[in-house]
């Protein structure tokens, strides 16, 4: 059964007289705790899927079904109490909030829930542990490398358990041992924890992490592949 | 929803960016700080110059003379006064200056019939200090007024010399009227002879009516009275005499209402201007925010909370510095012998924090929503 069905998604934005096109009438269906790579030129219009999909953006057409809910009905304020139950997201600059330890930020998405203080510590503290980063818990992000922050802004993904990871280009500000690291993280989420991720990458390698790979290129699904034949094609 | 939990975010952001907060906090303490002390100026002149309906008391003073060096009346006049219908006592009075001028340390000598001033004063003053038998007593003795002795560290016991008069301290007093707590009480001869004016001249008389109903047409016999004689009298309510007397002040008072509105206005755009900075230094704190599920209205608030915990804590040391320089310096605003208290107590702080909150919001609400409403993918774009 199908986790993600978008149908004929689109996305348009106005710049004086001109109109921008980055998606243009995709459908889409993702299973249920599939790794889902999406790769394609700058502008092609994978990060504007993403972001469509986590409820963060609003399609001009097209409908955006998620686990039976079409997000796209969706008042701002209920997208936004959707969002805290079923996405977590994880940027490429990790976007962790500077003034707040790693602890902090990973248990900001918990203050939304009806959770008591000891069952946030809890559930923030086992984030931090499968990420591998709980002896950095009171670290700010300031203190921490890269791969690090990374670990934690995934954590803050994790933390509420949700229907779907997004990560747009998770391993573009690292180096490749980092980058790795990362990716094997990732891989074992959706391995051990069957945890739906859709992930955004220019790189073939991070892509070969995936069950699934489809490119875009100027708003329109090119291809749909298994990502050994991924991996031996050019970027 | 329960927003206490939300608590501990809103202090951390304020606490953890220290140069903004810091500076911030700062600059509202010194507007706060200036505030409180134009309030407490004005709540001096309220106070000393509000007329209550329990008031009884009138004060006859010279016709057309404003400084207490230049009204010179008969003290004899005090036993034609005193059969006026519906005067209870009749108080001579001796008011001896340091000085004429506006001023925040004048010293002011009340020479007063001993026994008629605590019979006219029974049950309104209080002796904090010192022993009101010594005060009896001894002719050089004054009771100082509790906020003249902590100005000029007066206590029992001492010499004290100021306007050429030269007194034994015998007693500190306290009392709510705003005009005895900044004067020096003495006998009315001690001061009539150490200011050399004679002996059967006063500045004025002090008189209480059986009833307020009373005031307006006592004060009109009395002035009719006096009419043709060679020393016309002008009598007023205290509070009215007080008025009269300090207009120039209160002139500067009212003046500075205006220049606490500017410290008002000041303090909001020192806070606007600090939560507009932050916010647009914070645009990706906030779509990531947006993104893990805060609403807009949450967002909103948590940016104005920002705000107003600014606002109070740099109100909140202004305002207590302004309240504490108050209290320990004892200022009075002194004009042609009257005095106007800089009082500032509980209300004056407890005022000055609400407005501090209502400012806060004010100044963050605004910036709050717009950056509470801006678009995520928009948000994430233009950082």
């Amino acid at each position: 059964m199908n986790l993600i069905e978008c149908r004929n998604l689109t996305r348009e934005y106005h710049k004086a007289d001109t109109v921008i096109r980055p998606l243009d009438g995709v459908d889409l269906d993702v299973e249920r705790g599939e790794f889902l790579a999406l790769m394609g030129p700058s502008g092609s219009g994978k990060t504007t899927l993403l972001n469509l999909i986590a409820g963060i953006d609003a399609p001009t057409a097209g409908t955006i079904v998620v686990d039976g809910v079409d997000i796209t009905r969706l008042s701002r304020n209920r997208l936004a109490a959707w969002r805290s139950v079923h996405v977590g997201y994880v940027f490429q600059l990790y976007n962790l909030i500077p003034v707040l330890t790693a602890f902090e930020n990973v248990e900001l998405p918990l203050l939304l829930q009806k959770l008591s203080r000891r069952e946030r510590r809890a559930r923030t503290g086992n984030a931090l542990e499968a990420v591998g980063i709980a002896d950095r818990a009171d670290h700010f992000p300031r203190q921490l490398s890269g791969g690090q922050e990374q670990r934690v802004a995934i954590a803050r993904a994790i933390v509420t358990d949700p229907t779907i990871i997004v990560a747009d280009e998770p391993t573009g500000d690292l180096d490749r041992p980092a980058a790795d690291d990362i990716m094997n993280l990732l891989t074992r989420l959706n391995e051990e924890s069957h945890r739906t991720i859709l992930l955004v990458t220019h790189d073939p390698q991070t892509a070969g992490h995936a069950d699934r790979v489809i490119r875009l290129d100027k708003g329109r699904f090119v291809s749909d592949r298994r990502p050994e034949s991924v991996a031996e094609a050019p970027a | 929803m329960n927003v206490t939990r939300y608590v501990p975010l809103v202090v951390k952001q304020v606490c953890r960016h220290r140069v903004r907060t810091g500076l911030t906090v700062s600059g509202i303490a010194i507007a706060m700080f200036l505030f409180t002390t134009i309030q407490a100026m004005q709540r001096g002149v309220r106070e000393a110059t509000m007329e209550t309906a329990a008031d009884t008391t009138l004060v006859v003073y010279r016709k057309d003379r404003f400084c207490p060096l230049t009204s010179r009346l008969p003290r004899d006049y005090a036993s034609r006064i005193g059969r006026i219908e519906g005067v209870v006592s009749v108080m001579p009075v001796k008011v001896v200056l340091s000085n004429c001028r506006t001023s925040l340390d004048v010293v002011i000598f009340r020479g007063v019939p001993k026994d008629d001033f605590l019979r006219d004063r029974h049950g309104a003053i209080e002796i904090v200090a010192g022993s009101l038998d010594d005060w009896r007593r001894r002719s050089d003795a004054a009771l100082i007024g509790e906020t003249l002795a902590k100005r000029r560290g007066l206590r029992p016991g001492m010499m004290f010399d100021a306007a050429g008069i030269t007194t034994y301290v015998a007693g500190i007093l306290r009392s709510d009227n705003p005009q005895d707590q900044n004067v020096a009480y003495a006998e009315l001869e001690f001061v009539q002879l150490a200011a050399r004016s004679g002996l059967g001249v006063v500045t004025q008389f002090n008189l209480r009516v059986a009833d307020p109903s009373f005031l307006e047409p006592v004060a009109e016999q009395i002035d009719d009275m006096f009419r043709t004689a060679q020393e016309p009298t002008a009598t007023f309510t205290e509070k009215a005499f007080v008025g009269r007397l300090a207009g120039d002040a209160l002139e500067l008072v009212s003046f500075a209402r205006w220049l606490g509105l500017g410290c008002l206005v000041a303090m909001m755009a020192l806070i606007a201007n600090a939560i507009v900075l932050s916010v647009q230094g914070r645009i990706a704190e906030h779509a990531v925010l947006q993104t893990v599920g805060y609403t807009s209205r949450l967002i909103a608030a948590l940016i104005t909370a920002e705000a107003m915990l600014m606002a109070l804590v740099g109100g909140g040391l202004g305002a207590t510095a302004a309240v504490v320089v108050a209290r320990v310096g004892s200022f009075a605003l002194s004009v042609e012998g009257q005095s106007i208290p800089i009082t500032a107590g509980v209300e004056t702080l407890a005022g000055g924090m609400l407005m501090c909150a209502v400012l806060g919001v004010a100044a963050g609400l605004v910036p709050a929503v717009q950056a509470s409403r801006r678009p995520i993918a928009e948000c994430f774009r233009a950082v």
